[in-house]
């Protein structure tokens, strides 16, 4: 079973904003736990963070420095 | 000079010069820093402290000043500098880091000289009070007219520069008058968090001078107050602590969400108030006012358009102006910098 | 669990919130520190966890706070101060260089000053000449303090454990552009950790050997850390072998580790982004000079901030920094 990894709509404010994951605390592949912290996105100048949904191994799909919007599947936890 | 009409009118003419440099500035701060944001990125670069909300401080100040008057700025010098006349596409030239702007790029937006209208400015909180004495007590002993000006905020005046130089003031009787803008935010603190006391004029009685505090941030009311310190100033009697209620609509800097300021809080726009009180005055018609506004926001244009033009400096001018009476650095260019 | 990979401003948070929470000498102070959580956020989140009277918003009055935060430290607690730009210690330099750095030195041994100061340095994002200065050198000057420079998460978390288990006064250095926050874009990939989640410590007055390499020896601190990997990387498709040294702590230095290392190649390139004269690269040199001149084949070569003012504009701030391809240039003539 994978959990996708979405950037929540309320994440940030305004719906026409976008932002940009800048660091993935573990690396592609890691093991991770439900509620970890695992991305920091930057919109505009603020630093927001991401928690894994769920519970199994971090399989990154966006890089850092992509443009992302509320809704985007950015990982998926096997 | 009595607050004629035309005064007024041409306060309205500054402030709305001075918003449109701030907005248009601020425009241009987002390209190329965005979705990564980056100081350093885009034409823009550094940080930016825009000074939306305290246009009436520039206009009704500066009106009440000579050429001779002496002014120094702090970090947020945009709305002091145009109301001043500093030129208008030197300094934004000098926001691009351009070689036609005021400092050649040196400087950047909290470094804002232009000692054709005696005007300068440091980005260290309080820094421009002492030399702002300093430049009353110059005048003094070259038996020159002029008095001094210190543009700071709210915050500034708990740093221990602000205190000594009122008692220096107050001790030498200088012609000085410290413009204590509160916007009511240091960053994130508030003045009632920062400050022991609720106005600052009141701790002028500490140092012998005279305090006035103007509530409305009104450029005619402020306009009033400072004409009375500059003729206190003038007239032998010693300085003066204005401070002065005004606004900061735009943050602390570019990029700041000011979460952190409550709803009850938030600021009013002063533009549009005075705006409107000269329409009911009859100084001002709908037409005129919408005129003014186009034309400064195509003064600005022009300014901007200056700037974008102007090329940047050569990498080696970096070595330049280290010193008065030329360059002296080039055995430290070829250590230091080799390329 | 796998590895957590931190930046530095996660990781120096995680050690300051760790020795919040089992020891009630550590408060915290500065402008904004409670809403804002400091500079790098080193505090972020502190004033709802500890309150208000353990996390301390000040009035921008740094003469007093900090000699405030002094006057605790004599009487038993352990003040950590957040003091955003390094620039900004014209305003407090009497509290670093008359009081907390020879309190304990003039009371014979007899009064502690614990306390540790956290500055960010340096430029190269256009904030000009009050706002982008290193003055490392400035500060390590002074007899009495002791000076630290992390340059990546993991030093970062275990030297601030350090810094708030000694009993001494640290002022604890951290370039804006390392520290990953959001405010300069993304992270640089090599300030990056795997940080455990446990407390350990870094001790101070060890160089780290960030990169082994035979040919030339590129030492440097903070930010130019950094350029000097970029450096290597270039130099290595010349089949150039760069050692580089990060030196972590000024005061106390680690004059053994200096020699250790630029013993292993002859060849010397130092970097730092204060400035040129009278400073650490200087230092470094006086210490090869004066212990055994010999290790070197070729005259070192310093690649610093030159005396002057740092510019606003883009191309000469740029021209002044201590870059990558300025420090591959100077290691490129050293092996020719």
């Amino acid at each position: 079973m994978t959990t996708p990894v979405i950037i929540p709509a309320d994440l940030w404010d305004e719906d026409d904003k976008t932002g940009s994951i800048v660091l993935w605390l573990y690396a592609d592949g890691a093991k991770v736990k439900q509620g970890d912290l695992i991305a920091e996105v930057l919109v505009e100048k603020v630093t927001l963070e991401l928690e894994a949904p769920a519970t199994g191994i971090l399989r990154i799909q966006v890089e850092p420095e992509v443009v992302v919007q509320k809704g985007d599947t950015v990982a998926v936890i096997e | 000079m009595p607050l004629t009409p035309e005064l007024r009118r041409s306060f309205f003419e500054q402030m709305t010069l001075s918003r449109a440099f701030d907005d248009q500035m601020i425009a241009l701060y987002w390209e190329g820093k965005l979705p990564i944001f980056q100081f350093g990125a885009g034409p823009l670069p550094g940080e930016l402290h825009c000074s939306n909300g305290a246009e009436p401080v520039g206009a009704g100040v500066c009106g009440a000043l000579s050429a001779d008057d002496m002014l120094t700025a702090d970090h947020r010098p945009h709305h002091v500098a145009v109301c001043r006349g500093v030129d208008l596409d030197r300094m934004a030239a000098e926001l691009l880091g351009k070689k036609t702007g005021l400092s050649q790029g040196k400087g950047g937006h909290m470094h804002i000289y232009d000692p054709s209208v005696n005007f300068a400015s440091s980005a260290i909180i309080a820094e421009g009070m002492a030399p702002a004495a300093g430049m009353a007590l110059a005048r003094r002993l070259q038996k020159r007219p002029g008095v001094a000006v210190a543009f700071i905020g709210e915050g500034a005046a708990n740093q221990g520069a602000f205190h000594e130089t009122l008692n220096l003031v107050g001790v030498m009787k200088l012609p000085f008058i410290v413009v204590v803008q509160d916007n009511e935010w240091g960053v994130s603190t508030s003045k009632s968090e920062s400050t022991a006391i609720e106005r600052n004029s009141d701790r002028a009685a500490s140092y012998g001078l005279a305090g006035e505090f103007v509530a409305s941030n009104d450029p005619d009311d402020i306009y009033e107050a400072t004409v009375r310190a500059v003729a206190r100033a003038r007239a032998g009697q010693g300085g003066t602590v204005l401070e002065l209620k005004t606004a900061r609509l735009a943050g602390h800097f570019m990029g700041d969400q000011q979460a952190y300021i409550p709803e009850q809080m938030k600021q009013a726009d002063p533009i549009p108030l005075y705006r409107a009180k000269l329409l009911r005055d009859g100084v001002l018609t709908e037409a005129e006012a919408d005129a003014i506004e186009t034309a400064s926001k195509a003064r600005m244009e022009q300014a901007m358009q200056f700037a974008k033009d102007s090329p940047y400096p050569e990498p080696a001018e970096a070595f330049d102006h280290v010193f008065a009476g030329g360059s002296e650095a080039s055995d430290k260019q070829e250590a230091g910098a080799a390329a | 669990m796998s590895a957590r990979i931190l930046t530095m401003s996660r990781a120096g948070r995680e050690a300051l919130d760790w020795e919040m929470e089992r020891r009630d000498d550590i408060f915290c102070l500065g402008e904004d520190v409670y809403k804002f959580g400091g500079i790098f956020g080193t505090m972020d989140g502190f004033g709802a966890k500890y309150g208000p009277e353990r996390v301390i918003s000040t009035p921008i009055s740094e003469t007093g706070f900090i000699g405030m935060a002094a006057g605790a430290a004599m009487e038993g607690m352990h003040p950590v101060i957040d003091l955003a730009y390094i620039d900004f210690i014209g305003v407090c330099y009497n509290v670093l260089l008359n009081t907390a750095s020879k309190t304990h030195y003039m009371s014979g041994g007899a009064v502690k000053v614990p306390m540790t100061l956290l500055i960010g340095t340096g430029g190269g994002y256009n904030n000009a000449a009050q706002h982008s200065q290193c003055l490392h050198a400035t500060v390590a000057h002074i007899p009495g303090v002791k000076v630290v420079y992390p340059s990546n998460a993991y030093d970062a978390k275990g030297m601030l454990h350090t810094a708030l288990r000694d009993d001494n006064f640290t002022i604890f250095l951290t370039h804006k552009a390392t520290a990953g926050v959001g405010w300069m874009g993304t992270p640089i990939k090599t300030t990056l950790s795997e940080v455990p989640l446990e407390d350990y410590t870094v001790p101070f007055g060890k160089v780290k050997i960030y990169r082994e390499g035979t040919d030339v020896t590129l030492i440097g601190l903070g930010m130019s850390v950094h350029e000097c990997l970029k450096a290597a990387d270039d130099l290595a498709k010349d089949g150039i072998s760069a050692q580089v040294v990060d030196l972590r702590s000024l005061v106390p230095l680690d004059r053994d580790g200096i020699m250790a290392a630029v013993a292993q190649t002859g060849r010397l390139v130092v970097t730092d982004e204060d400035y040129l004269s009278y400073g650490v690269s200087g230092e470094i040199l006086a210490t090869i000079f004066e212990r055994d001149p010999t290790i070197l084949k070729k005259p070192p070569i310093r690649v610093a901030m030159p005396d002057i003012p740092i510019p606003f504009s883009r191309p000469m701030e740029q021209a002044v920094l201590p870059l990558a391809e300025k420090i591959a240039k100077q290691a490129r003539k050293l092996m020719a």
